[in-house]
């Protein structure tokens, strides 16, 4: 056994783990909503964020678009495209009892956008280099990178939002009671439809976010969408479904975990170890880490 | 029944025609053959997935890893450094489609999902399950990588080269896998231990009052899949010769044969066979009319037919059918 | 003037069932268990599609209709189990059921309204709904079906798993809700209590209608008594 690592060292660890976390839990968010009001788990949310990435690298060699500046531009359209998908693609499987239908389409729609990049964009690695993706700045001591601390801010105020959202408002309301149950909400005159709708361009946007800040982190390519998803999954698992905070927290905890792993034993090993974390609160805590077992009332 | 009659003869024709398409001037270097093959290949995995999915109702995304660990134990029990690479340069034949081989690869994919299937399957339920199989998948992935010289790392395993100077022997194995695979399900479903599978798969409650032991079925029902994937596998080990793990466990061998079973119609015996046909042919003519754009078709597809077509082509003639006899019985009213 | 007329045919579970509701009475479906009596509410309120037949409801067709739409004519249905929000709190459940868009305005006096008729409901307004008793759920269970102001109100055994005493209540409160004017249709296996409060009554046994007439009337015909009472006893 090597020398213990010193305290500066674990708390780099730390905090590199958990800010580069966070996108896995905004990730998370938009993946508990749909999955809350549809119960579908849907596997191209990883594809549309490596794809915003792309559009943000591309906003920003194309138009000079710096990619923090075109945030809202981002969200708002990821919104807008959330609500197109579920119109177009969703809306009818979302009626059709086989839920696998919805399950396949979401596959589909991975494949579709992942090809489609690798065709406009070719398969390497993509990155942003900008006047500040090099910086690094000042974190309790630590030296962490610039853009990955605006990222966690970005994941910090999204999540908050959608809280807010969520509690605050009557439809934010509606979608949570519709979450626990579609038809006592139905019979309230709740429109499963709108909801539906209302979780896909939430969740969407979110992956807006989460893409401008994967492009400004780290180096990108097309296939890296479905490991993406696959880690909001997890982060999705560790926080328990229905709980948007906690699937934030699940991110930040993936995060952590990798970041340790990668340093204690080996970089190859973190994804096999991430999706065993993943089987093993499934099949024992499948609440989430932070849930109480659900009370049946 | 003479419409059954006809069909199984017309089922049986078809069979023998192809399997003297081998014979045919030309044929073994034609485009079409290696096509042939590959159909195959994807009508095999698409039913093995038939099995756990359609016909249990248990949705898993993890096929691609015990089409993976077929390949590998076929490789490695006859490359050079183990088991039998020395029986190899004595008896060069025998390494080709050896039963035993193939069946081993089977059963080590078969052996791996009753290892993972039973507390996978006892405590997650559909969606979760599901999830399950696709971690399962990445975590074989990695095994593999990690797996330092018996799995030959990153780089994987060579086998050794072929013995034959065509693709015959390849595509007849093929096709006898095919129709073998195709058969057992229709036996299977014909049988008690295919009631049973249904059963579980509409409805559970019911079925373990009947005294169905549904962990079991579910269980078998995955082992069975991975089995004949892992077969899957190990037939294409053979014309591939290296098997490395990101190309061996990638996801395409478990998203395309899924698709093509949906596509033909899950739950049928046909329908996975009738799928891999079409669908390969799809992807294969849009590699060609349309190179630059052609991955895009598969994701396009699928999305078009579960939108237009959830129930698969092989069920639209039998829903035609009965909308006519329940016409036909109204009107007798 | 709200009238209910449903007269359909259903494979499954209910075969060319008629009844009506007049306006701004109270109506009791009962029966015994499985005898349909839950379908019959759900494919009014368009949970369940129905197979054939006629729904009509101030003149408007309901069938076909998706069950949010149905609702928010004024059809207001409290299934069994109640459908409350667990998760949510007493308030929240109030909330959302003066969504619909008519209601929405409406809905700080609505709450004032249903404090007022369920005052221990406002002592437990930020519990979460999953944390009340039987009584109270299906006290806040009734109060969130008023805060839309519906034109009738549907109950599906509302006096299931409530003690004797709770029942009773619950049934003085449907009176109290009948004379402010809501029609009522009730399906319920409390026959006896069914009955008395009922204007008019239906039964329905395995799907079928069976026998009808005024509330009083069925209270005191020795079939039923036979019937059904002697099992209550």
């Amino acid at each position: 056994m090597s020398d213990f690592p010193s305290p500066e060292i674990l708390l780099q660890l730390t905090i590199n783990g958990a800010l580069g976390g966070a996108m896995y839990g905004v990730a998370a968010v938009g993946l508990s909503l749909i999955f809350g009001t549809m119960r579908l788990i849907f596997l191209a949310q990883g594809a549309i964020i490596i794809l915003a990435a792309y559009l943000v690298r591309a906003l920003f060699y194309g138009a000079g678009l710096d990619p923090f500046l075109g945030l809202p531009v981002i969200v708002a359209g990821g919104g807008i495209v959330g609500w197109l998908i579920y119109q177009t693609l969703f809306r009818k499987p979302a009626g059709m009892e086989d839920r696998n239908i919805s399950l396949l389409v979401a596959v589909g729609l991975m494949f579709l956008i992942q090809n489609l990049m690798t065709v406009t964009w070719g398969g390497n690695t993509a990155a942003i280099v900008t006047g500040y993706t090099a910086k690094g700045i000042g974190l309790f001591g630590i030296r962490t990178s610039f853009t990955r601390s605006l990222g966690f801010l970005i994941a910090l105020v999204g999540t908050g939002l959608v809280m807010l959202f969520l509690k605050r408002t009557l439809i934010g309301k509606a979608v949570r009671a519709a979450s626990e149950d579609m038809i006592s909400a139905t019979l309230l005159g709740i429109s499963p439809h709108r909801v539906n709708a209302i979780a896909f361009a939430i969740g969407i946007a979110l992956a807006g976010a989460a893409g401008v800040a994967v492009a400004t982190t780290f180096p990108f390519n097309p296939f890296a969408g479905f490991i993406f998803s696959l880690k909001a999954l997890v982060a999705l698992a560790l926080g328990g479904i229905g709980n948007v905070a906690g699937a934030l927290a699940g991110g930040i905890i993936l995060g952590l975990i990798e970041a340790y792993v990668q340093y204690f034993i080996s970089g190859g090993w973190t994804n096999a170890i991430a999706y065993g974390v993943f089987l093993l609160v499934l099949m024992f805590k499948p609440e989430g880490l932070f849930s109480r077992p659900y009370k049946k009332a | 029944m003479p419409r059954k009659r006809s069909a199984q003869l017309a089922a049986i024709g078809i069979v023998a025609a192809l399997a003297l398409v081998p014979f045919l001037p030309g044929a073994t270097d034609s485009y079409g053959f290696s096509f042939l093959f590959f159909v195959f290949i994807y009508a095999i995995l698409a039913q093995g997935w038939n099995l756990v999915a359609g016909y249990a109702g248990q949705i898993s995304l993890g096929q691609h890893a015990f089409f993976g660990l077929g390949a590998y134990t076929t490789v490695i029990l006859w490359s050079d450094n183990y088991l039998w690479g020395s029986l190899y340069d004595s008896h060069p034949l025998i390494y080709y489609f050896d039963p035993l081989t193939m069946f081993l690869s089977g059963l080590s994919a078969a052996l791996a999902a009753m290892l993972i299937g039973f507390p996978l399957l006892s405590k997650l339920q559909g969606d979760y399950f599901a999830l399950g199989t696709l971690g399962f998948g990445e975590i074989v992935k990695v095994l593999f990588i990690n797996g330092g010289d018996f799995t030959g790392g990153a780089f994987g395993v060579v086998a050794p080269a072929s013995a034959f100077d065509t693709l015959r022997p390849h595509y007849w194995v093929g096709l006898g896998l095919t129709v073998a695979t195709a058969v057992a399900i229709s036996c299977l479903t014909r049988s008690r231990w295919g009631l049973a599978l249904t059963a579980v798969r509409d409805d559970e409650m019911a079925a373990s009052a009947n005294g169905v032991n549904i962990l079991l079925v579910k269980v078998l029902a995955f082992a069975g899949s991975a089995f004949i994937a892992g077969i899957a596998g190990s037939l294409y080990s053979y014309y591939i010769f290296h098997v490395g793990p990101d190309a061996i466990f990638s996801l395409d061998w478990m998203l395309l044969p899924l698709m093509m079973t949906v596509v033909g119609g899950t739950g049928t015996v046909l329908g996975p066979v009738i799928g891999a046909a079409l669908m390969y042919a799809v992807f294969d003519f849009a590699r060609i009319a349309v190179p630059e754009y052609h991955p895009v078709i598969s994701g396009l597809t699928i999305i078009l037919v579960m939108l237009f077509l959830p129930r698969g082509l092989v069920r639209i003639d039998l829903g035609r059918l009965q909308f006519r006899a329940l016409r036909s019985a109204g009107a007798r009213r | 003037m709200t009238d209910l007329a449903v007269a359909y045919g259903d494979v499954q579970a209910l075969w060319n069932v008629s009844l009506h509701v007049d306006a701004g009475k109270i109506v009791t479906i009962v029966g015994a268990n499985g005898a349909g009596k839950s379908t019959l509410l759900r494919t009014i309120s368009g949970i369940v599609p129905a197979r054939s037949g006629r729904i009509a409801f101030a003149g408007e067709s309901l069938l076909g209709r998706r069950a949010e739409e149905i609702a928010r004519l004024g059809i207001a249905h409290i299934p069994e189990g109640r459908g409350l929000f667990r998760q949510m709190t007493v308030r929240e459940n109030l909330e959302l059921g003066a969504f619909q868009p008519r209601a929405r305005p409406q809905m700080k006096r609505s709450l004032e309204r249903a404090y007022a008729l369920f005052p221990r409901l406002k002592e437990r307004i930020d519990q979460k709904a999953g944390s009340l008793s039987g009584g109270e759920q299906q006290m806040l269970a009734i109060a969130r079906a008023t805060m839309s102001d519906p034109q009738i109100l549907m109950l599906d055994e509302p006096s299931l798993g409530l003690s004797p005493l709770v029942v009773q209540s619950m049934f003085a409160l449907i009176s109290t809700l009948h004379e402010q004017g809501v029609t009522i249709l009730l399906v319920e296996q409390n026959i006896h209590q069914a009955l008395k409060i009922a204007d008019y009554a239906f039964v329905l046994n395995t799907g079928e209608m069976v026998m009808q007439g005024a509330g009083a009337d069925l209270l005191a015909d020795p079939q039923i008594q036979k019937a059904y009472m002697g099992v209550l006893e």
